[in-house]
């Protein structure tokens, strides 16, 4: 059991914050909408209708796609780009998918390799992209959900106002979404390129995020 | 390495499963 602790503590650690921050925004969110209600004289919703409603939903969604696009976009944009001094960034000169003796694929293998890094073709092809593959996935389904979830409160808003509702196309369409969208993409992109940017002249003794601390400031991808 | 296949699966199930409902909820309430 300790082992398992000690062997899993980042993922452990997030897992429990995400769960209790989670809690935290379902109780905040239903109080938050009861107050709304109170003061437009509706009826307040029980806990348990809230956190299973499109409202709660499409805010968990809304957050969750932003935080994988930023994820699946930097995946894929180091691949190609460099940032000098960047501990995020590789070395200058790498730029590009590498070559398989550097990504030890095919014959370049080690015997500890996974076995989808060995065996070539497509399965070789596949897994080479499996990580940004994923991500990218689970952004395109939260996006995808935040739509569909978002479009629900929209078109509640709507029937409360006695104004139309609107199709799932028109939703995607609408400032509503994009509102909802671009608010927390912008603050995942400036925080990407704070840290890609910051951690060439700062350092963070001990994290592997920072370069070591006596690294040169020039010193590009050099985790401490 | 098998606690951390372990974590592994538990985040990609937690993961799958919010997006099924939530995709699920925003099909099906309307």
């Amino acid at each position: 059991m300790l082992r398992f602790v000690r062997d899993n503590g980042l993922s452990l650690a997030f897992g429990a914050v995400f769960l209790a921050t989670l809690v935290g925004q379902a109780i905040s969110g239903a109080d938050t909408f009861n107050h709304a209600q109170a003061l437009h004289n509706g009826d307040p919703i029980s806990f348990g209708h809230y956190v299973t409603s499109a409202l709660f939903w499409a805010d968990v969604m809304e957050n969750w796609q932003s935080e994988y696009l930023q994820f699946t976009l930097y995946i894929f944009a180091t691949i190609w780009l460099i940032q000098k001094g960047s501990n995020e960034s590789k070395k200058p000169g790498r730029a590009g998918r590498e070559s398989a003796e550097q990504q030890l694929l095919g014959e370049h293998a080690s015997p500890d390799s996974p076995r989808w890094a060995g065996v070539g073709g497509w399965r070789t092809a596949l897994y080479s992209n499996s990580l940004l593959m994923v991500m990218g996935a689970i952004w395109i389904a939260s996006w995808l959900a935040q739509s569909l979830a978002g479009r629900i409160v929209y078109n509640a808003d709507q029937l409360d106002h006695q104004a139309p509702t609107v199709s799932w196309p028109t939703y995607v369409t609408t400032s509503d979404f994009w509102n909802r969208t671009l608010q927390n993409w912008q603050s995942e992109f400036l925080a990407v390129g704070s840290m890609v940017i910051l951690s060439v002249y700062l350092r963070q003794r001990g994290s592997p995020e920072s370069k070591p601390v006596g690294a040169p400031h020039s010193e590009t991808a050099s985790s401490g | 390495m098998r606690s951390v296949r372990l974590m592994f699966a538990i985040y990609l199930v937690l993961i799958v499963a919010g997006l099924a409902y939530a995709i699920a909820l925003g099909i099906l309430e309307h």
